[in-house]
């Protein structure tokens, strides 16, 4: 086979066998995406000197039976700031169920890493962090649900848990612990906090999420890649359209697929309209846990008109059941598209005046400022994304870095703050709103004519012809959520999905969170988990 | 004991005890009409605590006879207190009755048991809320000590039915110093009954909570219980304040027409007030626990002004 490469990727390849004493084995190469394949030995040596040379890693994830080879495959994802490549270092396990862990180097490393000990039962030698994730204590013993082993269906709970899941212990004079959740006084998804605080301040926090298990990427495996949109709309209520949109383009790019003009434009618009919503839900809900009602209630009015706007345009509140691998569903029609630039013009206003009304409070700014800092330095190291990582002056944004669909020809306008708190936040996810609008009407603006699907790929109705069809290869798809970078690795075996891996951005960011309560007080908390907008669902497949 | 005052120990809690809950609806329907929200209905707090008054109480294992006890005790001790502000009519001096030094020490005795129902039930959010609310006591308690002596200066008694004596019937408050006495009367009144900017009355955040913290483990009837204790508190101060600042209409005389226009016209005041509440708690956000002394010191700012221009003008 081979396999063509753009410049970036050469240079990358060159990069990459620089530092390794041996020459790996290029397995596949892609726009903006390599997969090299070392030695063991070459592995561990070539992983340290990624960290120096400001890599992150994305992402960590595992198939079983890939490609021919027998046992277990590990996929470490790479990448560097502001560069479009993704490098993805291949790594076998073969029949042994051991490993050796990259944690050290990469702490993003750690949670992935337990996740795929969790699915596939594999074990990472030197782990700082061995307890399970997202099986909790009621499954049963040496049950990994990802193995192919595994046929989805009820399982028996294990009647006494093998072993308690312990918290870090933090001891001293008038320290105490402070339980949260996962059962809350309100209407939110579950979590458990574990704050060590003496008196207010708190000295620790730890979280316990995975109380949703759903186990979306089983249900994922052998079925087609038209029905497996339904999954991947289904992983975070919120980001339905861009997680949609990720898992399209992965299957796109398996199979070779143009998508039609108009389809990527109007798939951009769309992506747009629930960036503002999701936004939207945030600036209103962080008045809201700062009390202030009045300032908040324009944000949610504004949100629910958002809402009815997305049911003209596609009859879905949520933007759900229009995207398909190849385009979209159906078009959508030229009198409900014309609708959006007088509804966003008289939008701005009432968001503009909403807004200043917000940050000329001075009780609001007095909690906003200073409160919930995270750090630039943590940005690469625990792979942050989104808005929180550009309010603590990280410009990274996937649809600037490695633009997909219509942002290859319109860029939004990148926001930036220093402070990393959460008025920086607050600002950034503002400015969003702003630019979004800005974006769509730009999109809206000479929109073609033509096709919404593209026909290669053969209508998801029927199977029966087309490209996805048959098509057998694995893709990388990076998206930018409202929340940050969405991962989506598609794994198409005879035109069926064989493994699908999501990893949207709140995994990633949920670590954050420890790090940003520090040396804040316990009633700043809500707020400060408000303002990084954290999902549950999307981290808990 | 007289007549008078028998008449005015059956009318004026019967009188607080169905008014109170009434202004814990009004204010809430205010700040959802500023909000752009409907709200709930005018009469919702009434049909809240018959609900709860059905419902059976749950304890905590670990809970003791003060979880128990705690809301009989608000109850009856902010029912005593209602005998000390006079909302209908001001009765002829009867006792110790009216002594504001009792009044603060019976509001005292309902917080301590507020916060130990809070600490008894062994969750980790009534700690958290016993011990905040305990510590701003701290802070609040010397300043209710301030407000309440300036308003004894400027009104010439330590009873608050001799006070209320000499304001009743006036149109306008008798000394321009009461204004500065009303205004600290007034945040004493935030503070007190937990409203923003001290505390958020509508929030489901328990970590942010004080008040509702402490009452978080209390269920069914005892809830009623507390909830009624927690409006009848707020009917008070605000009587105290209303009493202070727009005494016009306040009767000195049992006679049933003007006792009725006496206790109409306090609707009437209270329901001002509450509006005044409601837009005020909508005007802020909460503050940070810890600037929230900043906010008491006002308070005590505006009395110790009372005391001085009183003592040399």
């Amino acid at each position: 086979m081979e396999i063509k490469m753009n410049e970036d990727i050469k240079e990358l390849l060159l990069m990459v066998t620089s530092i390794a004493q041996e020459k790996p084995e290029l397995l596949n190469a892609r726009e903006n995406e390599i997969y090299l394949k070392f030695s063991e030995t070459g592995f561990i040596e070539v992983y340290p000197s990624l960290a120096e040379r400001k890599f992150s890693l994305i992402g960590l994830f595992c198939a079983e039976s890939f490609e021919k080879r027998e046992g277990f495959t590990l996929f470490y994802a790479f990448k560097q700031e502001g560069m479009a490549p993704v490098l993805i270092l291949v790594r076998e396990t073969g029949k042994e169920k051991m490993t050796t862990s990259i944690a050290e180097a990469f702490p993003s490393a750690s949670w992935f890493e337990r996740e795929v000990r969790d699915g596939f039962g594999i074990e990472f030698d030197g782990a700082f962090d061995t307890r399970r994730l997202f099986l909790h204590e009621c499954y049963p013993e040496d049950f990994h649900p990802l193995q192919k082993a595994f046929k989805n269906g009820p399982i028996r709970q294990a009647e006494s848990p093998r072993m308690e899941y312990k918290f870090r212990q933090v001891k001293g004079e008038g320290m105490y612990q402070i339980p949260v959740g996962p059962v809350h006084a309100g209407i939110i998804e579950p979590g458990h906090f574990r704050f060590s605080v003496i008196g207010e301040p708190i000295f620790s926090l730890e979280i316990r999420l995975f109380y949703k298990h759903r186990g979306i990427e089983k249900l994922a495996e052998g079925k087609s890649p038209s029905e497996c949109v339904v999954l991947a709309e289904a992983v975070s209520g919120d980001e339905s359209m861009a997680n949609a949109t990720g898992f399209c383009t992965a299957v796109e790019q398996i199979c070779g697929i143009n998508v039609p003009e108009r389809a990527e434009r109007l798939r951009a618009i769309m992506l747009e309209l629930e960036r503002i919503n999701s936004l939207l839900g945030d600036l209103g809900g962080m008045a809201v846990d700062v009390g202030f009602a009045l300032v908040a209630s324009p944000f949610h009015v504004m949100r629910e008109e958002v809402f009815r706007q997305n049911e003209k345009l596609t009859d879905s509140r949520f933007l759900r059941g229009i995207t398909v691998p190849g385009g979209l569903k159906k078009d959508i029609p030229d009198s409900a598209l014309k609708e959006l630039p007088p509804f966003l013009e008289k939008f701005t206003r009432d968001f503009e005046s909403a807004y200043n009304r917000a940050i000329s409070s001075s009780s609001l700014i007095d909690r906003f400022a200073t409160t919930g800092v995270i750090r630039k330095e943590l940005v690469s190291p625990l792979n942050l994304t989104g808005p929180l990582a550009r309010a603590s002056g990280c410009p990274a944004d996937i649809r600037i870095d490695r633009p997909y669909g219509a942002y290859k020809d319109f860029a939004p306008q990148n926001s930036l703050r220093k402070n990393g708190d959460v008025l920086a936040r607050y600002e950034v996810k503002a400015d969003e709103v702003r630019a979004s609008i800005a974006l769509i009407l730009r999109l809206t603006e000479n929109l073609p004519k033509g096709p919404v699907f593209a026909e290669s790929a053969g209508y998801a109705g029927n199977n029966s012809s087309g490209n996805i069809s048959g098509a057998t290869g694995y893709s990388l798809a990076l998206v930018e959520a409202p929340r940050g970078q969405s991962l989506h690795w598609v794994y198409l075996k005879n035109g069926l999905v064989d493994r699908y891996k999501v990893r949207t951005a709140s995994f990633c960011n949920w670590q954050a969170i420890e790090h940003a309560v520090l040396g804040n007080i316990v009633p700043d908390f809500p707020l400060i988990n408000k303002s990084l907008n954290l999902s549950y669902a999307g981290t808990d497949l | 004991m007289n007549t008078s005052f028998l008449l005015f120990a059956l009318l004026n809690p019967l009188f607080a005890l169905l008014a109170a809950p009434l202004y814990m609806s009004l204010i809430r329907k205010v700040k959802a009409y500023a909000q752009g929200r409907k709200g709930p209905r005018l009469f919702q707090v009434y049909y809240d605590l018959k609900k709860l008054m059905k419902k059976e109480a749950v304890y905590s294992p670990t809970s003791s006879w003060v979880m128990r006890f705690t809301p009989y005790l608000n109850l009856s001790t902010l029912l005593v207190c209602s005998l000390f502000v006079p909302l209908v009519f001001v009765p002829e001096p009867a006792g110790g009755l009216g002594n504001i030094i009792v009044f603060l020490y019976l509001l005292a005795l309902e917080r301590f048991f507020t916060a130990l129902g809070g600490l008894d039930a062994g969750s980790a959010f009534g700690g958290m809320g016993s011990s905040r609310s305990m510590s701003l006591a701290a802070v609040i308690e010397p300043t209710m000590v301030i407000s309440f002596a300036a308003l004894a200066f400027v009104l010439k008694s330590l009873n608050l039915h001799q006070m209320f004596a000499l304001t009743a019937g006036k149109i306008l408050p008798i000394s321009p110093t009461l204004v500065l006495v009303s205004i600290s009367l007034f945040i004493i009144l935030i503070v007190e009954t937990g409203r923003l900017p001290v505390d958020n009355p509508a929030t489901h955040l328990e970590l942010t909570m004080i008040n509702e913290a402490m009452i978080l483990e209390q269920a069914g009837k005892n809830l009623a219980l507390l909830e009624l204790a927690h409006a009848l508190k707020q009917f008070l101060l605000m009587g105290i304040l209303i009493n202070t600042i727009l005494p016009v209409g306040l009767s000195t005389e049992i006679d049933a027409g003007k006792i009725a226009v006496s206790a109409f016209l306090f609707l009437l005041k209270a329901g001002l007030l509450a509006i005044i509440i409601g837009l005020f708690e909508s005007a802020f956000a909460k503050m940070r626990l810890f600037r929230l002394p900043a906010f008491y010191v006002m308070a005590f700012f505006f009395s110790a002004t009372t005391i001085l221009i009183e003592v040399f003008a």
